[in-house]
């Protein structure tokens, strides 16, 4: 195993002052002297601290991702990509023109549906935002909307993976990984990358997600849940104090001092591991505490309501996230049962007004809050799904899967706000012109984050592993 | 396949002298591949001499060739571990469980020059031996219990595959059959259930399965992607599914190479094949009828229970539908119209009803009610009795399908037909005049590619699986790279050890124990490490279990689940009902089974297992990399898991030495005096025993082999 990005540095390339450093810090046990020393940044640290924080390949604006994905995928038509034909078709076929479409469960012979939902245009940028959206239209010169993407699969969980880790089979290492396998961390006392799954269930895709697959487990996502216990096994068992828990802990750090041989890096990574675990014990908490929180913030993300308030909860915490730090966070809305998916199959209109009315103040307010915290410059916001939604109808009052063509939006990072790029056909179904492999869509994340997708590999059986596999093709204009 | 294809050569020797290629391949490529096909790993195995290095340090043959390249590169052996660390290493490293104190005292009391030896023998003739190697070669072949996948269903008779594995590492298998079971068992014994059982390998890889309209080609071509896939990793040690969209980039082989491979698994499928006697499938129906008895008045209540609310729904639901929808079901449906048939249909559809809406508007009795039956239910699930035995098995379905050379391996874009073969420069390296042709026949096609790979002067299946085994033993292989023989692959580092011990693993009758006994006796295994090797994650969930004595160490059977934390079971996917998604089995003891045993389920990856790098079970795993991170030493100290082992392990010290006897059980040596002294002092400000138990099984020494 080895990477172009980050080989093993060669024997010899710390010198043995910086190793005895780290183990005479590491003897003092906790509270000790000069943890920072221990994650001071150069190849020790990085043996030491797989996570700390490693340079861009080249200058890119973006220091951290919020993907914020909806689950069984909203309709293009229904949301940011207005189709005033389907109006003009509605009841009738799809015109044969356009050959035979074969979706999850329809096969492309049940009439058109007219978006239910009323478009206006919004900004100084003119923007076409739904009426689902009622707060997310006042942020729309911020965003840039990519109205032609495609993936390769009509069903979910394929198609997810395609999103999060560019191949429609599993096994292959999500974004997040990627993105933490080539910036590390900023924060020490937190996961590099989190996630916040939809407390009612996973996406079908599920943990490969966030998954790491081929590359070290230390790239996975983590979970990371509101509440007294964020993080999994972040809280010594039932009955056990801080108070013993260190002394367990200054136990066990000077047995492996004892047999920790100067030079043994190994060894002292496992110590040092330790360390920050107990930090992540002592400062999670404190991250995921919103009680500081002022009420004009937690009303801003609608934290108040009920509708919102669960929703909000999770982008409020993204934002305290990469405020700390955090490179990466993956936030679901939709997961479990149907009925709290964006997966309209029928009753689109009850389903899209459900699920847009939990996230649309949520995600507003945290670009809004984001920017006036001076965040946004160095945050890059995603907002996506698996795929889009067909034109024609399914059940009367739904639709089915449409894979050919949808929208997805960026913000923040040094993404230009206030634009539209793409289109799809008079009828929402195919990308017309150019259109975007989600190839393109994970080349334009790591140039925002100044990782080179061709530099940015993994040898695996044989393979330089990628992201975006054989390459794909920054969309340039989302930068302006 | 010479003999195979002895008649063939001698019956066309017109056609293969003639200079005309396949229409799969062109002259350039040919060109290209005969220039290449002389490349190291490629090249028959020739067995080298032994150096004559004078030392008293070779034990062995292995040791010879070791020091001859340590000579050259003027370097000398590593001290040798002291008798005590080398019990410990071979004890984990052969059965992946540490020593007890009875053996390390029996060992250590031991004083014959062949002490050593004789514990490397007991070793390797104890069951657990096949559990520590099976463990090994199922993360080669990526097995796992389930599909993967949104639905992730369990595979309910994959088992027998493992089992199969441990077995024919317990029983010293010859490995040429235990390849050819794999790869054509039902071919070449086709009475032998163990063979049949044996075909799992092909199906060891994740399936996409799931409802709605399928591309069944597509679906297809993921199996085929997979059985290649298992094959090139696992046996040939090359890096196949790079040819899948175009000749390889590195290694001469074509796109061609990869579907005529394919090609061999074109009338191959997967099924699952009843192995059971007529009395197990009696005594199954007796106890189905029976068991289906006792569920059907649980289901009953609950349905009755449900079916007032769920009428009330679909009749508010109906009273809400669009005029055109309701106006279609008022007409009876013998006179609807093909439209109103169709509105009838969508508005069945849009006054469904999915559970959670159902469970929403039943009062709270009526709900306790419910879940009491539920729970009913639950128990019951989990006495359902074991479907008879079948083999979940690859098996030849009749006619194979045509194979076409895919572009970009995309199956909507067919280029031109192939016929089965191995790879081209394979065959060419071999002296092959066939080109590496393969029967056409419906079957036999995978006995033959079998057959060539088990034969004697392959120049890979020994080289490959031999540097395995070095691999295993020492923590890196004599190439680097174990599923890359190839260009972009690593060099061996020692090539005439390699080649030895591959024509000796041969000559041996490719004697699995054999060789293995002779690196672990080699005076090479018995050095002190440079860098020390962290247990596998599995070794460090079993070593937990022994020390603390909750091991249970009962073989074989169906996977175990073992319980996991809310957070876990939270993200296992399900849009139906959540209430017993991970029932835990009835037998607690069952709970503490060894790891190769417990449920290994591609989406729901154990936190202790998946933080210490047990890998994905997505892709071959050639090597497991080892990574260290904050989140492990949370899971170390912090989960239940842990907290209830170190309890167990507090509660088997004696009184009297409390310390000493956790230094014995967990370490099999005494504490040394400033390591009493840290206990004392821990000790003396509060600390528990479980507490000391807890740091001690998180400390470097115990996770780490000497």
């Amino acid at each position: 195993m080895s990477s172009s990005t980050f080989p093993k540095p060669p024997e010899g390339l710390c010198s043995r002052s910086s190793r005895r450093d780290v183990l005479r810090a590491a003897a003092h046990g906790f509270g000790g002297i000069a943890l920072e020393a221990m994650l001071a940044k150069g190849a020790f640290a990085e043996r030491t601290n797989p996570l700390a924080a490693k340079p861009q390949h080249f200058p890119g604006k973006a220091k951290n991702v919020i993907f914020l994905f909806m689950v069984g995928a909203p309709g293009q038509m229904d949301t940011f990509d207005p189709k005033p034909m389907l109006a003009k078709y509605e009841g009738q076929k799809l015109p044969e023109s356009f050959g035979k479409i074969t979706s999850q469960f329809t096969d492309g012979s049940t009439p058109i549906l007219a978006s239910p939902f009323t478009f206006k245009q919004y900004g100084q940028s003119g923007a076409w935002v739904s009426d689902l959206f009622p707060n997310l239209k006042d942020c729309v010169d911020d965003i840039c909307f990519v109205r032609n993407f495609y993936t390769e699969s009509v069903v979910h969980a394929p198609a997810m993976y395609q999103v999060h880790t560019g191949r429609i089979l599993m096994g292959y290492p999500s974004m997040g990984s990627w993105v933490t396998y080539g910036l590390g961390s900023t924060s020490d006392n937190l996961p590099a990358y989190v996630v916040m799954p939809q407390p009612e269930g996973t996406p079908e895709g599920g943990t490969p997600c966030w998954g790491s697959a081929f590359l070290p487990a230390v790239y996975q996502g983590t979970l990371l849940r509101p509440g007294p216990t964020p993080i999994l096994h972040l809280k010594a068992p039932a009955g056990t104090t801080l108070e013993r828990q260190k002394a367990t802990l200054d136990l066990l750090q000077k047995m492996n001092d004892l047999d920790t041989a100067p030079g043994d890096s190994e060894m002292a990574a496992r110590i040092a591991s330790y360390e920050l675990a107990f930090k992540m014990q002592s400062h999670a908490p404190e991250a995921v505490d919103l009680t500081k929180e002022t009420e004009a913030t937690k009303k801003l993300y609608g934290l108040d309501r009920k509708e919102t308030s669960e929703f909000g909860t999770r982008c409020l915490l993204a934002r305290r996230m990469v405020e700390r730090g955090v490179r990466f966070v993956q936030i679901y809305s939709g997961g479990g049962p149907v009925s709290v998916q964006w997966d309209a199959h029928k009753d689109l209109v009850p389903n899209h007004r459900k699920m847009a009315g939990m996230t649309d103040q949520p995600i507003a307010a945290l670009l809004k809050d984001l920017k006036s915290r001076g965040l946004l410059d160095d945050t890059l916001v995603i907002w996506g799904s698996e795929f889009g939604r067909l034109p024609m109808s399914q059940s009367g009052n739904g639709r089915d899967h449409n894979m050919h063509g949808f929208t997805m939006w960026f913000a923040g990072g040094g993404v230009k706000g206030g634009q539209t790029i793409g289109a799809t056909d008079d009828f929402g179904l195919y990308c017309a012109g150019t259109k975007y492999h989600m190839r393109d869509f994970h080349a334009t994340i790591l140039h925002a984050l100044g990782l080179d997708q061709h530099k940015l590999w993994y040898l695996h059986n044989g393979r330089h592993e990628k992201l975006t596999d054989f390459g794909g093709n920054v969309i340039k204009e989302v930068f302006g | 396949m010479r003999h195979y294809f002895l008649t063939l050569m001698v019956a066309v020797p017109a056609l293969l002298a003639a200079a005309e290629l396949p229409n799969w391949v062109q002259p350039r490529e040919m060109d290209n591949v005969k220039a290449r096909k002389n490349f190291w790993s490629f090249q028959p195995v020739r067995k080298p001499p032994v150096p004559a290095v004078e030392s008293k340090w070779v034990r062995n043959p292995l040791d010879a060739f070791v020091l001859e390249k340590l000579r050259e590169k003027k370097e000398e052996p590593r001290t040798e571990l002291d008798r005590r660390a080398m019990m410990r290493r071979a004890m984990l490293d052969i059965t992946g469980l540490p020593p007890t104190p009875d053996q390390m005292r029996a060992f250590l009391a031991d004083k014959s020059p062949d002490a050593y030896e004789k514990l490397v023998d007991r070793l390797m003739a104890g069951t657990a031996y096949g559990e520590r190697w099976g463990q090994r070669w199922l993360d080669v072949v990526r097995y796992a219990d389930t599909n993967g996948y949104e639905l992730d269903a369990e595979r309910t008779h994959a088992w027998r595959y493992r089992d199969y594995v441990i077995r024919s590492f317990n029983s010293n298998k010859r490995f040429d059959q235990f390849l050819k079971e794999q790869i054509a068992g039902d071919e070449l014994w086709p009475a032998d259930s163990d063979a049949l059982v044996a075909t799992g390998f092909h199906r060891t890889g994740p399936e996409h399965i799931v409802g709605g309209n399928q591309d069944l080609e597509m679906n297809r071509q993921e199996v085929l992607i997979e059985m290649n896939a298992g094959v090139g990793n696992v046996f040939l040690g090359l890096t196949v599914q790079c040819a899948r969209c175009h000749n390889h980039k590195f290694d001469p082989f074509l796109q061609a190479d990869y579907y005529r491979l394919a090609a061999i698994f074109a009338g191959t499928e997967g099924r699952e094949v009843a192995i059971a006697t007529p009395l197990e499938w009696a005594s199954y129906s007796l106890e189905r009828y029976e068991w289906e008895q006792k569920v059907k008045p649980i289901l009953d209540a609950i349905k009755a229970i449900e079916k007032p609310y769920r009428a009330k729904l679909k009749a508010e639901k109906r009273a809400q539908l669009e005029p055109k929808f309701r106006d279609a079901l008022a007409v009876p449906e013998a006179q609807r119209t093909p439209e109103q048939g169709e509105l009838a249909k969508n508005a069945e559809s849009q006054t469904g009803s999915t559970w959670d809406e159902v469970l929403a508007t039943i009062p709270a009795a009526e709900l306790a009610v419910r879940k009491g039956w539920r729970e009913k239910l639950h128990e019951l699930e989990l006495i359902e009795p074991e479907p008879p035995p079948h083999a979940y098995a690859a098996v030849n379905s009749g006619k194979p399908h045509a194979t076409h050379i895919l572009k970009v391996g995309d199956h909507k874009m067919k280029q031109g037909q192939v016929e089965p073969g191995v790879p081209l420069v394979l065959a060419l390296a071999r002296g092959q005049q066939d080109l590496g042709d393969v029967t056409r026949d419906v079957a036999g096609r995978r006995a033959q590619l079998a057959e060539w790979l088990a034969s004697a002067d392959h120049p890979l299946t020994a080289r490959v699986f031999v540097n395995r085994m070095w691999q295993f033993r020492m923590g890196e292989g004599v190439v680097k790279t174990p599923n890359d023989f190839g260009t972009l692959g690593e060099r061996p580092t020692n090539p005439k050890l390699l080649d030895w011990m591959a024509s000796e693993f041969v000559a041996s009758g490719w004697d699995i124990k054999k060789l293995d006994r002779m690196i672990l006796t080699s005076s090479t295994y018995r050095q002190s490490a440079v860098q020390r090797r962290r247990m596998d994650a599995e070794v460090v969930r079993d070593s937990i279990l022994a020390v603390s004595g909750q091991l249970n160490a009962k073989m074989y059977g169906p996977p175990v689940k073992t319980p996991i934390e809310q957070e876990i079971y939270d993200i296992i996917f399900t849009e139906q009902e959540p209430d017993n998604l991970w029932p835990l089995p009835k037998d607690r003891r069952e709970m503490y089974r060894r790891t190769v045993y417990v449920l290994n389920k591609r989406t729901v990856r154990l936190p202790m297992l998946a933080n210490f790098d047990q890998p994905d079970t997505m892709s071959s795993c050639p090597q497991r990399p080892t990574s260290t991170h904050a989140l492990q030493a949370l899971t170390m100290m912090n989960s239940d898991f842990m907290a209830e082992s170190a309890r167990a392990f507090a509660a088997r010290l004696g009184k009297k030495d409390p310390v000493g006897d956790a230094y014995s059980l967990a370490l099999t040596r005494e504490p040394r005096p400033e390591e009493r002294k840290l206990a004392e002092e821990f000790f003396k400000k509060g600390g528990t025993v479980a507490d000391f138990a807890l740091a001690l099984l998180n400390r470097n020494e115990f996770i780490y082999l000497p």
